[in-house]
């Protein structure tokens, strides 16, 4: 069944990613009347498809690729129902439905069949552990998308040219909020992520953890992280500046990413 | 001229100079009195007087005779006839309707896409009702008046970017800042369109108020005005950087801000970002300015490229207005027409629900002497519901063909069914009277059965 509301969820995140264009570009409210409910019922359809999956599994954890691309993308929507609801903005949905559309397309194909080696991924601590670090990862790119649009904005208000196709792009203050907000909240929900994995693998790895690739490169970024955070804070950075620091911190959560395959500690099955 | 029919009479700023329409002009107190009087003119049945610094029109239903209501100007605004008439226009019916669209759409305003236009007809509306001079005439076209001018300002873009100077500034402005609350700004020199941007400012919500000028009485006059503080002009490059938004409009024959104060300003703002507006011939900031990253200047001729954009972009969404007018207009002209069908309808069914219960008595009579028991209720309520079936069914598309005749405003077609319906219940009333006079020794001629029924 779980497989069923994950395929009307992204029938629902298809609907609001072709209604996503003009509701956003040419600001056609009718277009927005269908673009918002379709995101909020893909979401709810989402949400329910995997506490089915987890609930069925009698597991806590979602493993694989397609399972982790789909609560990636259930993060990525709820992010941005959340700028919705504070900052009444879509634009940014405009860029989260399709990503959300696409991450959840091969999951809606099919799950992988998983057999567990592993009693750890049945604790209630690694989902916090993997929802965290994947909340951190969305809001790092909300975060990068707010200053790409920054940008943009900044580069239309310099010039005084008002290409009509960029109407839509919120005011620098939302953009800077919303990018700040989403470090602020990506930086907790990282150290949340790293603290409880750094425990649970003290009890289950031992010290081995730390010589791991991607536990490595997880430090990093949440070192870079702190200094974007500190630099943002103390000097006010905005514009091309918070882009390139953004970008950076991106890459590295790319590698983190793409770490998995070297990754002995992150293996709990066998497809 | 009937009920249901509408003329509007009146002069708009296209029609006739500020000279005349202010001599026409209605002012709010005034205008329940004037409705009053107008709905009493001979031949009023409905009346609504829209008055605007644009405009002052008459919008009425006639009761029969045509109304005077060139006199009814001349008598009351004291006009003399020869000098209101080359500049007054008359729309009737279809091209009323049209035109009230229109007018409330703002597409007939000086400034098209303005949105005060809709305000007016809404409040000029609410008068003529308060004084009894709105009915289901005007009711009707003033609901459809106000839908199409809310779908015109949903389907398109009229009035989605601004035209004038100080409305732009202040989109500018929301822009880089988002809302404006609690925004500072900051007046150096103290020119009427700054001051008007500063207004337009405070109204979005922008809360401090700053003022220097190299008169200081001025200065003292304008920040009051604000309840806003005066800067002392000495003091301008300290002060500065407090302002998120700075207007300037002073007489300087050299530049006031240049680079390097950007830069200054940007260091002790912490990067918050800054809005020069430069109104100021010859300007005030240099225009190199804008290069400091987190300060973004617009000049006079910056702002007036923007307005021309706008107005351009307008004109593209007025013809895009003018077609879904254009749509109303006959939607609205195809509801009034389906009134018409009401009383052929009505007439038919009534006709036809006489021939229905003249046989159903009928029917029982022959029964009665086929049977010794009478039917049960239930019986003769499935007998009613059958015929009554067959009748709606029968009836069906001589109902469609009837509506879409009025709906099309064939009124020839309408009259041709009318008639038709008109000859076959003189041909069944005949045919049933002399069927009763037969009906009583025998029973009924089968070629009269199959006349009724075709």
């Amino acid at each position: 069944m779980f497989l069923l509301w994950l395929r009307v969820a992204a029938v629902c995140y298809g609907i609001a990613t072709v209604c996503a264009l003009p509701a956003v570009l040419y600001c056609r409210r009718r277009w927005v009347k269908v673009f918002l409910p379709a995101a909020m019922a893909g979401f709810l359809f989402h949400f329910v498809s995997i506490a089915e999956l987890l609930s069925e599994a009698h597991r806590w954890m979602p493993v694989g690729t397609r399972e982790m691309q789909s609560l990636l993308a259930l993060l990525i929507v709820g992010a941005f129902l959340l700028i919705w609801l504070r900052y009444r903005t879509v634009s940014f949905g405009m860029f989260a439905l399709p990503l959300a559309f696409l991450l959840v397309l091969f999951p809606a194909i099919g799950l992988e069949r998983y057999t567990f080696s592993s009693p750890l991924v049945r604790g209630g601590w690694i989902i916090v552990h993997v929802c965290a670090l994947l909340a951190a990862y969305a809001a790092l790119i909300f975060s990068l998308l707010a200053s790409f649009l920054y940008l943009l904005q900044e580069k239309r208000l310099k010039d005084r040219e008002r290409p009509s196709f960029l109407t839509w792009l919120p005011p620098l203050e939302t953009m800077n909020q919303i990018g700040q907000r989403a470090l602020v909240i990506g930086f907790h929900c990282m150290t949340v992520g790293l603290l409880i994995g750094s425990l649970l693998a003290q009890e289950s790895v031992g010290p081995a953890y730390f010589r791991d690739p991607k536990v490595v490169l997880s430090f990093g970024m949440w070192l870079l992280y702190i200094g974007m955070l500190l630099v943002r804070r103390t000097t006010g950075l905005r514009g091309r500046r918070a882009v390139y620091w953004s970008s950076l911190v991106f890459l590295v959560m790319l590698s983190v990413w793409a770490a998995n395959i070297f990754s002995s500690v992150h293996r709990f099955s066998v497809p | 001229m009937g009920v249901g029919s509408l003329l509007l009479f009146g002069v708009n700023h296209k029609s006739a100079p500020v000279e005349l329409r202010e001599r026409l002009a209605i002012s709010s107190a005034q205008l329940g009195d004037v409705t009053r009087s107008l709905l009493q003119v001979p031949g009023v049945h409905e009346a609504m007087i829209v008055s605007t610094c644009n405009r002052v029109e008459l919008l009425v239903c006639p009761d029969g005779d045509a109304p005077d209501l060139m006199g009814f100007l001349n008598g009351f605004f004291a006009v003399d006839g020869s000098v209101l008439a080359p500049h007054v226009y008359e729309y009737r019916e279809r091209e009323a309707v049209r035109h009230l669209f229109r007018v409330a759409s703002s597409l007939d305003s000086m400034v098209v896409g303005e949105p005060q236009i809709l305000g007016q007809v809404k409040e000029a509306y609410t008068v003529a009702k308060s004084v009894g001079a709105v009915q289901s005439g005007l009711e009707k076209l003033l609901q459809n008046t106000f839908n199409v001018a809310k779908k015109v300002r949903n389907e398109t873009e009229i009035g989605g970017s601004s035209v004038s100077i100080a409305s732009i500034a202040v989109d500018l402005a929301e822009k880089i800042f988002g809302s404006l609350e609690k925004k500072k700004v900051f007046l150096v020199g103290a020119g009427e369109m700054s001051e008007l941007a500063a207004r337009h400012l405070v109204q979005r919500g922008a809360s401090s108020i700053f003022v220097a000028n190299r008169t200081h009485e001025r200065a003292v006059r304008l920040a009051a005005e604000f309840g806003g503080h005066v800067i002392r002009f000495d003091d301008l490059y300290t002060s500065a950087d407090r302002a998120d938004i700075i207007i300037t409009s002073t007489g300087s024959p050299t530049m006031i801000f240049s680079p390097e104060h950007g830069v200054q300003f940007m260091h002790r703002r912490r990067n918050q970002p800054m809005f020069f507006i430069d109104i100021a011939v010859p300007r005030d900031v240099d225009p190199e300015m804008n290069r400091v990253e987190g300060i973004f200047l617009y000049d006079i001729d910056d702002l007036q490229s923007v307005a021309a954009s706008n107005q351009t972009g307008r004109a593209k969404e007025a013809e895009q207005a003018e077609a879904i007018i254009e749509l109303e207009v006959e939607r609205y002209q195809r509801q009034l027409n389906s009134r018409d069908a009401v009383p052929v309808i009505r007439e038919l069914q009534q006709s036809v629900e006489t021939m229905r219960q003249a046989e159903l008595r009928r029917a029982e009579g022959r029964l009665r002497t086929l049977s010794a028991e009478p039917l049960s209720d239930a019986q003769w309520a499935a007998v009613e519901s059958l015929t009554r079936g067959m009748m709606n069914k029968f009836l069906h598309p001589t109902l469609q063909a009837i509506k879409a005749a009025a709906a099309e405003g064939d009124t020839a077609k309408l009259e041709l069914l009318r008639s038709t319906f008109d000859r076959k219940s003189a041909v069944y009333t005949s045919a049933h009277l002399s069927l009763a006079a037969i009906d009583s020794d025998s029973e009924p001629p089968q070629h009269l059965s199959s006349e009724e029924e075709s």
